[in-house]
């Protein structure tokens, strides 16, 4: 039994059935289908084993938020509980289809990413098209899916002139999945901060972090991409070179959801955890050390913003609005919302999209009411899910952050 | 970095950080989870020992020079539970009670506990009223476990309060399974739903003539006073909260009326924070961290609160082998010197365990001491159930120690 298995053993002991984290589940809050973490993660524990059939299916309707991490007070770790009864379940049982095609953002994203885009993007925006696609897939018609880009993030990195000379300092940056196939502007707005602040930036081929697949508990897949990352990040952190993230999710997995949940603690796998940086934790460590350029254009507006789950699972506070407070004129509204319900890909799932946007109400309702046409979020299946229920623009916080600099 | 950084986040935390945000500061709170708010009854416990709480206390302090009440005195008390109460009262959720004598509340056993401020929507079961001869009903649904009106009944009558039990039909809700004490408190914060029970209690008082109705504190999270008030006009009698067991949906209540008005004094909170370890410069605490994901984060701030409460709250935790800790800066505790004499010999001894009243010593400023009586840090002070030398819950004082400490450690 390693460390891990350990903690997670010894931390249901530490389970004194307060149910804090009943309270302050979003999912078991509008649906039965959840009875709550409470049950699923530390009381089911007890009724699982490795050699027998798993008891109790409703675990798959934990969303993984970690709202329950966050706010017991005895330190239990619930979601890493479900996440691998579920894993459990998905072994057992199998997986289905769609949870094969979702959990698979490279694939999918390759395939819609290109010249090919619009006609994809056509097709998803056809409501008969949606309709199908939901009978056969069992993706919900009204699911917020991304607008594939003609290019990759890749292809233009490779083919812009970079506007750094000499030499500098260096960074690698982990675009993820959604900044390569359908965001690319967020990476390019990273790019331009980086550079904007001296660094050098690096981007190595890498693959999905695999956290689709662990959240729908297909571990053994997700190992495969994770041992992968790992190779192509490693010689970059044996040479001290930080490794930043724009998408919170993809920096959670490799500096903690996969090591964890997959079991794998070798020293290259800690070695690349312990050098990834969310990339507002990161600019927020270089305020700290005074090493942020601060030649900000001021930004006379208040903006709402949603620290999304992901990012609150790093426990590093608010670096968004560490950093972006210190713009001028700039106010960020925090939404104090659990969760905006989608999670990854729980929210696309049909059996699961009403819960979704019952979980997302209160945001969504928080984003309508502060009368602005723009939201910034970190993670950027939340900001599909927001624009999708509310019609309001999202963005990520590090482009406003480049428009400050004035680099965009 | 921050002015001020409070480590915990129950009622010492909260308090003794919006007191800082009050002065300008900028404060955070940084906790490993929600509050020991969320397990207690949403009242203020002064000194529940005599009637009198503040005559209790006043001698207390003389008896007893290392008590916290006697470190802060008096008028801290005082002036930490008013500004308690305003924070409550301009949030629509009035604390009722005085300083000179105890109500008598019902618990969900039906036995009745002594607390000097109540929530207005607690206030109309003070055993004092029940025992006016009029008859009272204590009502709840099925399907809430743990709260059961034929035992409550039944031991409040053997007190000499003429109650009796029943059991309300759950209107229609959508949902098959799984009411616990929050899911329910959301629903009365709906209308329609608190129309159906309104109904129900109207018909239970045409038949029995009651006066009052006790019914579990699940009567709104968002609105009680308003889910009270309306309840009240529907049945026709007035209405009673009594505190279930954890999650309390009146201890919620509190932590959220803290925690908005922190927040709108621009004061951040961060929770699943759990702080690991201090980083002294002599006597200056110069940085905490706290345990995240990958590595651990380091947090800097002028000056400190310790906040982590005692052996319940989880700030002191004995090791395997023995000893207590104290869990975030590993501070000096006063504790017995072994293991042997943690307990007394008999479990309902009168004077309690010797280990519960394990905590930090403190000087006159809360700032934490060592074995021999010497400063650890000049930037930290402690409050609540982590400082030593009182029993928190056998004394009855859990919720004003915490409240009169942290406020303290707000002003100084």
């Amino acid at each position: 039994m390693d460390h891990i298995e350990l903690s997670l053993t010894q931390s249901l002991d530490h389970c004194i059935k307060c149910n804090i984290c009943t309270a302050a589940c979003p999912v078991a809050a509008v649906t039965d289908a959840f009875p709550g973490p409470k049950y699923v993660g530390p009381q089911a524990q007890r009724f699982r084993h490795a050699a027998q059939p798993v008891p109790d299916a409703s675990v798959d309707y934990c969303s993984g938020c970690r709202v329950c991490n966050q706010v017991c007070p005895t330190g239990v770790r619930i979601a890493e509980l479900n996440a691998r009864a579920r894993a459990q379940m998905v072994a057992e049982r199998g997986m289905p289809l769609r949870n094969r095609i979702i959990a698979r953002s490279g694939l999918v994203g390759r395939l819609s990413c290109g010249p090919q885009a619009p006609l994809v993007n056509l097709t998803l925006s056809f409501a008969p098209a949606r309709w199908l696609i939901e009978q056969v897939l069992g993706i919900h018609r009204h699911a917020p899916l991304p607008k594939a880009s003609t290019y990759t993030f890749q292809h233009w990195f490779r083919r812009r002139k970079s506007t750094v000379a000499g030499r500098r300092p260096k960074v690698v940056y982990f675009h993820g999945c959604s900044t390569n196939y359908y965001e690319p502007h967020v990476g390019k707005a990273a790019v331009a901060v980086l550079e904007h602040l001296g660094f050098e930036v690096i981007i190595p081929p890498q693959r999905c972090c695999g956290l689709p697949l662990l959240s729908n508990g297909d571990f053994p897949a997700a190992q495969k991409h994770h041992q992968y990352n790992v190779a192509q990040l490693l010689p970059f952190v044996r040479a001290g070179i930080p490794i930043v993230g724009t998408s919170t999710s993809c920096t959670l997995t490799l500096k903690e959801e996969a090591p964890e949940l997959l079991g794998l603690h070798g020293d290259d796998v800690r070695a690349v955890a312990a050098g990834t940086y969310d990339i507002f934790e990161f600019l927020r460590n270089l305020h700290e050390r005074g090493e942020l350029r601060t030649d900000f254009r001021s930004i006379e507006r208040r903006l709402p913003y949603h620290p999304p789950c992901q990012l609150r699972a790093h426990r590093i506070g608010r670096p968004v609005l560490d950093v972006l407070g210190l713009v001028p004129g700039l106010h960020l509204d925090e939404s104090r919302a659990d969760c905006c319900g989608i999670a990854g890909t729980y929210g696309l799932k049909r059996e699961k999209y009403q819960i979704a946007m019952d979980v997302g109400k209160p945001l969504f309702d928080f984003v309508q009411a502060s009368g602005q046409n723009l939201a910034l979020c970190d993670s950027e299946t939340c900001r599909w899910q927001i624009s999708g229920a509310t019609g309001v623009e999202t963005r990520h916080p590090i482009e406003i952050l480049a428009e400050a600099y004035g680099v965009l | 970095m921050y002015d001020t950084i409070v480590i915990g986040a129950g009622l010492a935390g909260l308090m003794a950080a919006i007191g800082r945000a009050e002065r300008g500061e900028k404060v955070m709170v940084l906790a490993k989870g929600h509050g020991t708010t969320h397990w207690t009854t949403g009242c203020l416990d002064l000194f529940a020992e005599v009637d009198d709480p503040i005559a209790g206390i006043i001698q207390l302090t003389d008896q007893r020079p290392h008590h916290p009440y006697a470190l802060v005195g008096l008028t801290m008390i005082e002036q930490g539970v008013a500004r308690f109460r305003a924070i409550c009262e301009a949030a629509g959720y009035p604390m009722v009670g005085n300083f000179n004598r105890n109500l008598l509340l019902p618990t969900a056993l039906g036995a009745l506990r002594p607390t000097a401020f109540a929530p207005a929507t607690m206030i109309n079961g003070d055993a004092r009223q029940l025992r006016d001869g009029r008859p009272t009903l204590i009502a709840s649904f099925g399907v809430l476990r743990d709260f059961f009106p034929p035992l409550i009944a039944a031991n409040l009558r053997a007190q000499g309060i003429a109650a009796e039990a029943a059991l309300l039909a759950l209107p229609p809700t959508g949902r098959q399974h799984d009411f616990s004490p929050v899911i329910l408190a959301r629903m009365f914060d709906q209308p329609d739903f608190r129309a159906r029970v309104g109904e129900q209690l109207a018909a239970f008082v045409r038949k029995g003539g009651y006066a009052r109705i006790g019914m579990p504190a699940i009567l709104g999270l968002k609105h009680p006073t308003e889910v009270v008030r309306d309840l009240q006009n529907r049945a026709g009698a007035l209405i009673f909260e009594i505190p279930t067991l954890p999650t309390s949906v009146a201890g919620m209540r509190l932590y959220h009326i803290l925690e908005n008005a922190l927040l709108s004094l621009g004061g951040r909170m961060q929770l699943g924070g759990f702080v690991q370890r201090g980083e002294p410069l002599k006597e200056t605490l110069v940085a905490v961290f706290s345990e995240a994901a990958a590595r651990e984060q380091r947090h800097t701030a002028r000056r400190w609160v310790l906040a982590t409460g005692g052996i319940l709250g989880g700030g002191i935790r004995a090791t395997p082998e023995g000893h207590l800790r104290e869990t975030a800066l590993d501070l000096p505790l006063q504790t017995p010197d072994s293991r042997s004499g943690w307990f007394a010999a008999r479990f309902l001894a009168e004077q309690g365990h010797p280990v519960f009243q394990s905590g930090v010593r403190v000087d006159r400023s809360l700032r934490p001491l060592d074995a021999s009586g010497r400063l650890v840090y000049e930037n930290v002070m402690v409050a609540g159930s982590a400082l030593a030398g009182f029993d928190p819950v056998r004394e009855g004082c859990l919720e004003g120690v915490a409240i009169a400490t942290g406020w303290a450690a707000g002003q100084q």
